[in-house]
C-alpha cells in the first residue's frame, strides 16, 4: 500500500501522509499568503522529475518566467518541468472580439520560456476561462501522459476565469477531470487570513494547509494535513521551515526539546484542536475564531471582539 | 544580462532593504498595507524619491490626496520632491482644473479632450467619464502616460481608495487582476498602497502581488507603537520578524536589528492567535 502512494517530496510530509499521496486524485494545498504553498507545489512536481515523470504546471497566478526566476533562489532546475501559460491578459476595456486562446498558447518546458513577460496582444487580448484550461489539460493529457499536475493557483481559478454562473459548473467539472484522466493533483488554494470553509477544498480528496503565526519570539510555520481521505494521516500540526532548499517538515519530538516556554504557546494551541476533531470530512469547516485557552488569559488578553478587522483598536 | 535575483531594487527606506533580502525584486508588483497613519503614503514616496535621487522616473498615482496637499507634506521632510511626477486622479481633478507646481500629468487630459467635443458628444462622454475613476480607468491613463515617459518606479496611493469609487462589484477583482498583469508587463517596480485587509475577506491584490510589507500601528501599553512586517516576498529569503519602526524628520527608519517590545509582540501574538 504504502510503496504505491506517490511521493510529495517534501522532507517529513510523506510520513505524516502514512507514505504520500494516494495517486491519482486530486489534493489541495491550502494557506494564507507567503506560507509556501506554490514551493511546496514545485517541490512536488520536481520529485516526479526526479524519477523521470512527465510533469505540468499551469500558471495562473505568476508570469512562468517569474516563478522560474523565484525557484531559482532554492537552487532548483524547474527546467524539466512543463508548464502552461494561463496567465490572463491585460484587460483592454474596449469593444474588440477577443480570441480563444486555446489554439495559441502551448505547453512548453521552462527551460524553454522567455526571461520576459509575455506581452499582451495590442489588437486581441485572449480570452480564458474554465472551459478553455479544461479543454486544453484534455488533449495534452492525449498526447503526453503526465502524472502530476499542478494548478496554482484554483483560487485564480475562480475570481478570474469564471465569468457567468454556468461557468460555476464547469470548475467542478474540471477538477472532475483531473481525477477522471488519473493523474494526481495538487491545487494551491489561498486563504483569508481568519479562514472560512472554502468551496474548492470540499472536493479535493484531502487537503494540505500551511499556517504561519508569531508566538512570543517571531514567526512559526507549521503544516497540518486537515483531510485525506481513505488514507490515515498525522493529524497533528507539525512545525516547518522554508529553507534554502525548500520547505522542510521538522519531527516533532526533536521539536518539542528545543522550544523553550515562551515558544510553547503557539504550538500547544493548535494541537489539541486537530485531535478533538473527527477525522475528515468535518473538520475542513472550522470554526473562525479559535479562543485562546483558559490557562493563558491571564498573560495575553484575549483578542476583543472583531479585533483585526480593521487594525485600529488598541491594546490595554 | 544581470542577475534580477540579486540586483535588488533599493526601496530607500533605511533598514528595510535588509529585511527584503536586499531590497525588492525588479519589475514586479508589491503592495504596501496598513491602517490609517501608518505611513504607507511616506513609505511610497521615499520609495520614489530613492529613484530621483538614483536618477530614474518615478511617478505617484494618487487617487486618495490631491498632489498639492501631498507636496505639502513631504516639504515638511524638505525633501525635493520636485522631480517625482505625479498623475492625479484625485476624484476631485476632474472637477476643477489647476495647477500646482508639483510636476503634473495627464490630469488635465480628460478635461482636455471634453473641452473639444461638440455639447451631444460631451454629455455622452460625460457620463462615461465622471463615474469613471475606477480601476479600469487607472490602468488606461497608467497605459498613456508610461507609452509617453519610461519610469521605473510607480507607486498607485491608495487601491483601496479606487475600490470603493468602483462601482461594479464582480468587475473589481479582474480590474485588478487586469492591472497588476498590466504593471508586471510594463516591468516597472510598483508599489501599490492598500488599508490593512478584512481578514476574512482574499483579496485579489494580496495573492497576486509579489511581496507584501506591511505596516503596523498600535497602542500598546497606553504607548504608540510602530514596527514593519515582510508578509511575503516571491523569489527571496526575507526577514520574518517584526521590526521597530519610526517616522521622524527624515522619515519612515526601520531597525532590522532589534526587536519589538515584548508587550507588542503579544498583541501580534493574540491577533494571529484569533485570525488562525
Amino acid at each position: 500500500m504504502i510503496k504505491d502512494k506517490v511521493k510529495t517530496g517534501v522532507p517529513g510530509l510523506d510520513e505524516m501522509l502514512d507514505g504520500g499521496l494516494i495517486p491519482g486524485r486530486v489534493y489541495a494545498v491550502s494557506g494564507t499568503s507567503g506560507t509556501g504553498k506554490t514551493t511546496l507545489a514545485m517541490q512536488f512536481l520536481l520529485e516526479g522529475v526526479k524519477s523521470g515523470e512527465r510533469v505540468l504546471y499551469i500558471a495562473l497566478d505568476e508570469p512562468p518566467n517569474e516563478v522560474r526566476l523565484n525557484m531559482k533562489s532554492y537552487g532548483w532546475d524547474v527546467g524539466r518541468v512543463q508548464v502552461f501559460d494561463a496567465t490572463p491578459d491585460v484587460m483592454s476595456y474596449d469593444r474588440t472580439p477577443v480570441r480563444d486562446v486555446s489554439t495559441e498558447r502551448k505547453v512548453v518546458y521552462f527551460r524553454d520560456l522567455p526571461d520576459t513577460v509575455r506581452l499582451t496582444s495590442e489588437k486581441s487580448p485572449a480570452d480564458m476561462t474554465v472551459n478553455t484550461i479544461q479543454e486544453l489539460v484534455r488533449q495534452e493529457m492525449k498526447v503526453r501522459k503526465y502524472s502530476r499536475i499542478v494548478v496554482d493557483s484554483l483560487t485564480s481559478l475562480r475570481f478570474f476565469y469564471i465569468r457567468t454562473s454556468e461557468e460555476n459548473a464547469s470548475l467542478i467539472s474540471f477538477l472532475r477531470l483531473l481525477s477522471d484522466i488519473g493523474v494526481t493533483s495538487l491545487l494551491t488554494v489561498h486563504l483569508p487570513e481568519v479562514s472560512r470553509p472554502d468551496v474548492e477544498i470540499h472536493m479535493a480528496r484531502g487537503e494540505i494547509r500551511l499556517h504561519k503565526w508569531y508566538d512570543g519570539r517571531g514567526l512559526i510555520r507549521g503544516i497540518t494535513v486537515e483531510k485525506y481521505r481513505g488514507s490515515s494521516h498525522d493529524h497533528r500540526l507539525r512545525m516547518i521551515k522554508i529553507t534554502s532548499t525548500g520547505v522542510v517538515v521538522k519531527s516533532p519530538p526533536a521539536e518539542k526539546k528545543t522550544r523553550t516556554a515562551d515558544d510553547q504557546h503557539g504550538a500547544e494551541d493548535r494541537v489539541p484542536d486537530s485531535e478533538e476533531l473527527p477525522p475528515p470530512p468535518d473538520d475542513v469547516v472550522q470554526e473562525p475564531v479559535h479562543q485562546p485557552p483558559p490557562d493563558r488569559q491571564d498573560q495575553i488578553p484575549p483578542a476583543p471582539p472583531g479585533a483585526g478587522q480593521n487594525g485600529t483598536e488598541g491594546g490595554t | 544580462m544581470r542577475d534580477l535575483l540579486t540586483d535588488r531594487i533599493s526601496t530607500g527606506i533605511p533598514g528595510l532593504d535588509a529585511m527584503l533580502g536586499g531590497g525588492l525584486i525588479a519589475g514586479r508588483p508589491y503592495v504596501v498595507s496598513g491602517t490609517t497613519g501608518a505611513g504607507k503614503t511616506m513609505l511610497g514616496i521615499q520609495f520614489l524619491h530613492q529613484g530621483v535621487k538614483q536618477g530614474e522616473r518615478a511617478l505617484l498615482v494618487a487617487v486618495d490626496e490631491p498632489p498639492s496637499e501631498i507636496r505639502e507634506n513631504v516639504r515638511a521632510l524638505g525633501w525635493d520632491v520636485g522631480k517625482i511626477r505625479i498623475l492625479d486622479v484625485h476624484p476631485a481633478s476632474k472637477a476643477f482644473n489647476k495647477r500646482v507646481s508639483l510636476v503634473e500629468v495627464a490630469a488635465q487630459r480628460s478635461v482636455g479632450a471634453l473641452r473639444e467635443m461638440g455639447a451631444g458628444a460631451r454629455d455622452e462622454a460625460m457620463k462615461q467619464v465622471m463615474p469613471d475613476i475606477s480601476i479600469q480607468s487607472l490602468q488606461l491613463m497608467l497605459k498613456q502616460e508610461l507609452q509617453e515617459t519610461s519610469y521605473s518606479r510607480v507607486v498607485v496611493d491608495s487601491l483601496t481608495s479606487l475600490k470603493k469609487l468602483s462601482e461594479n462589484q464582480e468587475d473589481k477583482a479582474s480590474g485588478i487582476m487586469s492591472l497588476l498583469r498590466f504593471i508586471a508587463e510594463t516591468g516597472v517596480t510598483a508599489l501599490i498602497v492598500t488599508d490593512l485587509p478584512d481578514p476574512t475577506e482574499l483579496e485579489p491584490e494580496l495573492f497576486l502581488c509579489r511581496g507584501e510589507i506591511r505596516l503596523h500601528k498600535r497602542m500598546v501599553s497606553s504607548r504608540l507603537d510602530r514596527w514593519v512586517t515582510v508578509e511575503k516576498l516571491r523569489g527571496s529569503a526575507h526577514d520574518t520578524m517584526p521590526r521597530p519602526m519610526t517616522i521622524s524628520e527624515v522619515g519612515l527608519t526601520v531597525d532590522p536589528d532589534r526587536k519589538i517590545p515584548k508587550n507588542s509582540m503579544r498583541v501580534l501574538q493574540a491577533f494571529t492567535q484569533f485570525a488562525r
